[in-house]
């Protein structure tokens, strides 16, 4: 394994279709640290594939370069990117056993065979695979598969470990179980991954960083907490994990005050161009995002605050979760709260608030 | 993600030149060479000076040729319409009634289509004929006079019985594929059962029918075994063809012959185009559920019979051969009166060159075809190209040209010009080739389909090769595929007739002359014992490329 950094830029990718070309992947920049686990996000049809794929010299690209540790890959072919990974399918070999199966990669390599029966078997075993090596693979389960198309992938220890949805096709419970496993198996050998997935609570789970994809495009990159705490633009709020969007009109100074006239200075501001605006359905010069757990929920009626009803109260044993009818908003609006505040039911008018440190104000660029 | 284009990759370019060299020496420049040697009169030079249509006139002058062309349009259609009546029922029976052994059934199906129908044909004299065994039945007991089963009946009979099961097999498995809640919508709707079958089922089977129904036209069209043996001096296209070839040598006549049966594939093709060019209706479903059988008393007795009496009556010829290979004396009797193996001693001395022969020409041509279809079944299906379409074309044009035709138009081009074959072995080998392309190619295909190509990606991402992928992953994984394909194409050439005798010579005498030769000249005993032979080792041949695919012996015919 060669120690070095992923360098993507200006990546672009352009499908010439019947229906006229498609820009799958627009513009992409991505600087990957070696040994970090790098996921891309985003909803289905953005171009994460397309985008990994690339990478990986199995797609042409239109536009821009990849190099990794100061070296461009264009001209290599597949085979000699040194890569390993892991398909959705799994695409293992189903006429190879386990072991042969893992050894693929070593075998093309001509290792030496007491080498490769060390190094498979090793790896096989921290993988959990260690009685199953004369299996075949339509004799396994899911996890099982999943499990040997990663050591076949990390057998010749590769520069880096290319992922794409490997969980899709396993149950829930096996997706969280697979999940730990892949970061703590990619951590131990300290190789760089990417890791492709279009659900945001996997992403935020097992990587170190995330890039969050939208037709095409790179709309963020950051750690997780970053990305949670302060998304930057409507769409990645509203992508990863639940919030709510209050209307609201800018008021100066930083201030921007709210639909039931409650002035706040939220924690953060970022620029809101119009076209996102509309596409949220926004006519207001501004909009202030607030997560539901920072949201507070009272039954009197307060001068600074929210005016709303209560339609509906779940409870769902961790937290409980109120849905808010309430002008002031977008949509109806999400309150958690760690347990169930007394006296308020279904219903009740209730005022919401917040501290306004936790508000992201993203306000629109013709207001000062 | 269809796009696994890498470039600066020669494979695709290099494929497409060989492809390209291989099609247009062995099947575009033979029709083109057909076509044009068709509007030159005899003994005349291949010169645009000489092009004029003495050729074509003769089917406005000539009795012969006028009513060559009437019967063989008569025998087509007959053949069609009757082989499509019989197979309908059936198909409907085995998809939607309780039958029990229904995969034997399937099985038995295609027997007509593994063994050539010209080696049944003359079972039909036995039975039929002026002294077979059921019309004297039926003339001494009811008083009932048959038609003479040498003409347009015992032709149009022959050929129904053998080729029904194209429509048969490809309706049966529209309607099992079918998916079973469109007909039960219809049912909760409140629709009665002939109303559902007139109004759902049928025209969502209507595109498979057609397409049935069209390979029994090609095939009756260019089917020249059956009315050799049952014709007598009724003259079909094919037969006027031989006629030409054997009597005169007179190449531009037969290839003008050979011009008029292919445009009347066209025209059968350009019809059914109304009914098969619409989009096809059949919807696939993801779901298990298989469609409510219908097991009403009426509906099972109905299936059986039908189902059960049809394979039986397809099925006598080939039975009629078996044992007739087994009657020693049988002159002047209803029965033979004495039984034995001295019909296989007759054969001895002769069965070994022709089938020594059938065998090594029919080997080489499958190994050609296999190598050559299996490559270009995986360009056309992994790689994208410039130019993709027409080699898909091109491949699959040997399915709509009538045998005969290939074997005119082979006879034509390479008996002068250029590259000269005629009478070598060679040419047969080309012949058969050319013939069985398209069958290699789309077997292959199938198995090619079933690899997930990511497999491939997998494998070039581990640091393999294009080649080392090939060699370790892809084909090991299509090769009992291949090899079931290969066997298929085998075992249908060695009973091939139709570009054999336009192309054999005395060197290369063929299992299936052998027999027709015998049949022509009315040494029954011979050539059913020879018959036996073929119909046995293909049966097993087919048997084992079953047993190889685990697919049943039905859904490699379809
Ligand atoms: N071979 C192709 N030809 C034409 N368009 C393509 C091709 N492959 C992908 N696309 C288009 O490019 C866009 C991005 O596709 P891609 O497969 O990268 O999305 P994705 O983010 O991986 O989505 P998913 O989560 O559904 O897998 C889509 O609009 C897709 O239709
Ligand atoms: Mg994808």
């Amino acid at each position: 394994m060669q120690v070095g950094t992923l360098s993507v830029r200006g990546l672009t990718k352009v499908f010439e279709t019947k229906d006229g070309p498609v820009t799958a992947v627009d513009d992409v920049n991505l600087e990957v640290a070696s040994g970090e686990f790098f996921s891309l996000l985003g909803p289905s049809g953005c171009g994460k594939t397309t985008t990994l794929r690339m990478i990986a010299g199995l797609e042409t690209s239109t536009s821009g370069t990849i190099a990794f540790g100061g070296r461009d890959l264009a001209p290599l072919p597949s085979a000699s990117r040194n890569l390993g990974m892991v398909f959705q399918s799994y695409a293992l070999f189903p006429h190879l056993t386990v072991l042969e199966n893992a050894a693929y990669g070593l075998r093309v390599r001509r290792t030496p065979s007491v080498k490769v029966k060390e190094r498979v078997v090793h790896l096989l075993e921290l993988l959990g695979l260690g009685g199953l090596h004369g299996r075949y693979p339509s004799d396994l389960s899911g996890g099982q598969q999943q499990r040997v198309s990663i050591a076949r992938a990390l057998a010749y220890e590769p520069d880096m470990f290319l992922l794409d949805e490997p969980l899709a096709n396993l149950d829930a419970k096996l997706r969280v179980q697979m999940r730990e496993e892949i970061r703590r198996i990619q951590k131990e050998l300290g190789v760089l991954a990417l890791y492709v997935t279009h659900d945001q609570e996997e992403a935020m789970s097992v990587s170190d960083r995330i890039g969050v994809f939208r037709l095409g495009k790179l709309m963020q990159v950051g750690a997780p907490t970053e990305i949670y705490r302060n998304p930057t633009t409507l769409f990645v709020a509203d992508f990863i994990g639940k919030i709510n969007f209050f209307p609201a009109a800018s008021a100066g100074k930083g201030d921007v005050t709210l639909g039931s006239g409650w002035s706040v200075r939220p924690g953060s501001r970022h620029p809101l161009s119009a076209a996102e605006a509309a596409g949220f359905g926004v006519t207001s010069d501004a909009v202030v995002a607030v997560r539901p757990e920072h949201l507070a929920i009272e039954r009197h009626p307060a001068e600074d605050g929210i005016p709303g009803r209560v339609r509906r109260r779940l409870f769902l044993g961790s937290t409980t979760r109120y849905f808010v009818t309430c002008d002031a908003s977008l949509k109806e609006v999400i309150v958690e709260t760690p347990r169930p505040i007394e006296g308020v039911g279904e219903g009740d008018g209730v005022t919401l608030s917040f501290d306004p440190s936790d508000g992201i104000a993203y306000v629109g660029s013709e207001s000062p | 993600m269809g796009a696994r284009r890498v470039l600066r990759d020669p494979f695709p370019i290099l494929v497409g030149v060989i492809t390209a060299a291989v099609l247009g020496i062995l099947l575009i420049y033979p029709i083109g060479k057909a076509l044009l040697s068709s509007f030159v009169p005899q003994g005349e030079a291949l010169a645009l000076k000489n092009l004029s249509l003495v050729n074509f006139q003769r089917f406005v002058t000539s009795p012969l040729y006028k009513s060559a062309l009437v019967n063989s349009i008569l025998v087509s259609l007959a053949t069609t319409f009757f082989a499509t009546i019989l197979a309908l029922p059936a198909a409907y029976a085995m998809a939607r009634i309780k039958i029990p052994l229904k995969s034997l059934a399937m099985s038995l199906s295609v027997i007509p289509l593994i063994a050539p129908p010209f080696i049944g044909a003359y079972s039909w004299v036995l039975l039929l004929g002026r002294r077979g065994i059921v019309t004297v039945f039926l003339q001494e007991n009811l008083g009932i006079t048959l038609p003479s089963i040498f003409g347009p009946f015992g032709i149009i009979l022959a050929l129904s019985l053998s080729y029904f099961p194209f429509v048969f097999l490809i309706v049966q498995g529209a309607l099992a594929a079918a998916d079973p809640y469109i007909e039960e919508s219809a049912a909760i709707a409140g629709a009665r059962r002939w109303r559902i079958l007139r109004t759902i089922t049928f025209p969502l089977v209507a595109p498979s029918i057609a397409s049935g129904a069209l390979v029994v036209f090609i095939r009756a069209l260019g089917n020249v075994g059956v009315p050799s043996v049952l014709g007598g001096d009724f003259y079909v296209l094919p037969t006027l063809i031989l006629f030409q070839v054997e009597g005169f040598f007179n190449l531009n006549g037969a290839a003008a012959i050979a011009v008029v049966n292919v445009l009347l594939v066209l025209v059968f093709l350009l019809f059914m185009r109304r009914f098969s060019g619409k989009k096809r209706y059949v919807t696939l479903t993801g779901t298990t559920q298989r469609s409510k059988q219908n097991d009403s008393l009426g509906a099972r007795v109905f299936g059986n019979v039908y189902v059960w009496g049809l394979l039986a009556f397809a099925l006598v010829p080939q039975a009629m051969v078996v044992f007739s290979s087994f009657a020693e004396r049988w002159a002047g009797t209803l029965l033979p009166t004495s039984y034995g193996l001295a019909n296989y001693r007759l054969i001895l001395g002769n069965v070994l060159e022709p089938i020594f022969n059938s065998v090594w020409l029919a080997g080489v041509a499958t190994l050609l075809a296999l190598a050559f279809g299996t490559v270009t079944a995986y360009v056309s299906l992994r790689r994208r190209f410039p130019g993709k379409w027409l080699l898909d074309l091109t491949i699959m044009l040997p399915f709509v040209l009538p045998g005969i035709v290939t074997g005119v138009a082979y006879l034509t081009t390479f008996n002068s010009g250029p590259i000269v074959l005629t009478g070598t072995s060679a040419l047969l080998v080309f012949g058969y080739f050319v013939r069985r392309l398209a069958y290699a190619f789309r077997s292959v295909s199938a198995s090619i389909g079933q690899v997930d190509p990511q497999l491939e990606e997998a494998s070039i991402i581990c640091g393999a090769s294009w080649g080392g992928t090939m060699r370790k992953v892809t084909l090991p994984l299509i090769a009992p595929g291949m090899l079931a394909g290969a066997i298929l194409v085998f075992s249908t050439l060695i009973g091939e007739l139709s570009v054999t005798i336009m192309l054999f010579s005395g060197k290369t005498k063929t299992v299936s002359i052998a027999i027709f030769e015998y049949l022509t000249s009315h040494r029954i005993a011979p050539a059913s014992a020879m018959g036996t032979v073929v119909i046995v080792i293909t049966l097993l041949l087919v048997l084992l490329a079953s047993r190889l695919t685990g697919k049943s012996m039905a859904d490699m015919f379809k």
